[in-house]
């Protein structure tokens, strides 16, 4: 789901550099800096997660764990992803430098969005929080997909036609990370439940 | 099961990180390398052929190729076939850049410089008189002059072109080796180092706040 260089006009990537840049001292703001080793392994859950291929008709998508990150870290998500994007970029040649708002805002906004859904039945007993939490890992893969239709609308037409085939090809993305996601909140709810964020909202 | 969970509970966070990644080096094996699309294009005659995959290994297949001249003036354009090959003949002698799109924001090129094309025999090839002109007879130096010259760089070329083929098919394999595991353990290593630098400010905040609250306190009581 990274956007390469070149692929974007110049005022598509300064609005993602904004919003990105915006959603990111937000971030900052919020994160838990007492509890930081837990957004560290999950910034390095999320720059391995890329390299784990789903091989989808023509081509082959990669897992993003962006619900997951988003579910436990909420706002901060965005510094979490943005630091794992720039690695990517700069280990892997992933992604690119200029498109580093962009994909920051693609996998960081509905990271934070579905937070915002589901973080409160996440702290509720599993009959609400497992079904929770694979939604928010589907949906926030779901909405990424959208987000990089609407980038690419800008550039190359038809909103409609490009986010479907983008969207259609991550729906096996979306369900594995909707189990990873299920199974992880499965975990936590029973060694510590206090990282969930139902708890604290 | 529970005492083991209750000892372990000051490290819940490492436990779930190291669950995650051992999970996620178990899926090693099937892909290990990062997602970009990368085109690779060489010269054999007049013809250049590019070739384009996903950099899991993946042929590009149906994707677009544009090829333009070193000024961003388009050249020509096509479509990867089965095997993510496209091929044309050269247009004319000047550097090029090759870019291949492979839908869905994915974009790579790949740039032919101007002395690799010029390099390429041509109806301008200088003529190289026969040294051996002078110590054969009369008869043998006008067969040896019938000889094309044009016609031996174009068999030389050949068979070099050839020749390389295999070496450019090694070139391939290795650029599209994909991240190494030295890269990974580079990033992840930032990732924790940056962690340290946060806790460390953080840490140095706590304890100034805490002083200054100290500090503030004794004041009141004094």
């Amino acid at each position: 789901m990274h956007i390469s260089e070149g692929v974007l006009s110049g005022p598509v990537l300064i609005s993602g550099i904004v919003m990105a840049a915006a959603g990111t001292g937000i971030g900052l703001k919020k994160l838990n800096y007492d509890g930081i080793p837990r957004a560290a392994i999950l910034s390095a859950a999320f720059f391995v997660s890329s390299l784990i291929h789903v091989p989808v008709g023509p081509s082959s998508v990669h897992l993003i764990l962006n619900g997951l990150v988003g579910l436990i870290l909420g706002w901060g998500a965005f510094p979490v992803i943005l630091v794992a994007l720039v690695l990517q970029a700069v280990f892997f040649q992933f992604g690119g430098i200029t498109t580093l708002g962009v994909n920051t805002l693609i996998m960081g906004a509905p990271a934070v969005f579905c937070y915002f859904i589901f973080g409160r039945l996440a702290g509720k007993g599993p009959r609400l929080a497992l079904p929770a939490a694979f939604a928010c890992g589907a949906l926030s893969v779901f909405f990424g997909a959208v987000m990089v239709g609407l980038a690419l609308t800008f550039t190359e037409g038809n909103f409609l036609t490009v986010s479907y085939l983008v969207v259609i090809a991550q729906v096996p993305v979306m369900i594995i990370e909707g189990f990873i996601t299920l199974f992880c909140v499965a975990f936590l709810k029973k060694v510590k439940p206090g990282m969930l964020p139902g708890h604290s909202l | 099961m529970k005492t083991f969970f209750l000892v372990s509970s000051r490290f819940h966070p490492f436990i779930l990180g190291a669950v995650f990644l051992t999970s996620l080096c178990m899926f090693w094996p099937s892909s290990a390398a990062a997602h970009r699309v990368s085109v690779f294009a060489w010269i054999e005659g007049d013809t250049v052929y590019t070739r384009s995959k996903f950099s899991g290994g993946k042929r590009v297949k149906d994707g677009d190729v544009l090829v333009y001249d070193l000024n961003e003036n388009h050249l020509l354009s096509g479509k990867t076939d089965e095997l993510g090959e496209f091929s044309y003949k050269i247009p004319r002698k000047t550097g090029m850049k090759i870019v291949i799109k492979a839908g869905s924001g994915h974009r790579g090129e790949w740039s032919i410089p101007l002395h690799e094309v010029e390099g390429l025999s041509g109806p301008e090839a200088t003529s190289i008189q026969p040294q051996e002109a002078a110590s054969t007879t009369p008869g043998e130096a006008a067969a040896l002059s019938r000889i094309d010259l044009d016609e031996l760089r174009r068999v030389i070329e050949e068979s070099v072109d050839s020749k390389l083929k295999p070496v450019l098919k090694i070139l391939i394999d290795t650029q599209e080796a994909g991240p190494s595991f030295r890269d990974i353990l580079g990033g992840i290593g930032y990732i924790f180092g940056l962690m340290g630098l946060a806790a460390y400010i953080h840490f140095r905040r706590k304890v100034s706040e805490a002083e200054k609250e100290k500090a503030g306190s004794s004041i009141h009581a004094k």
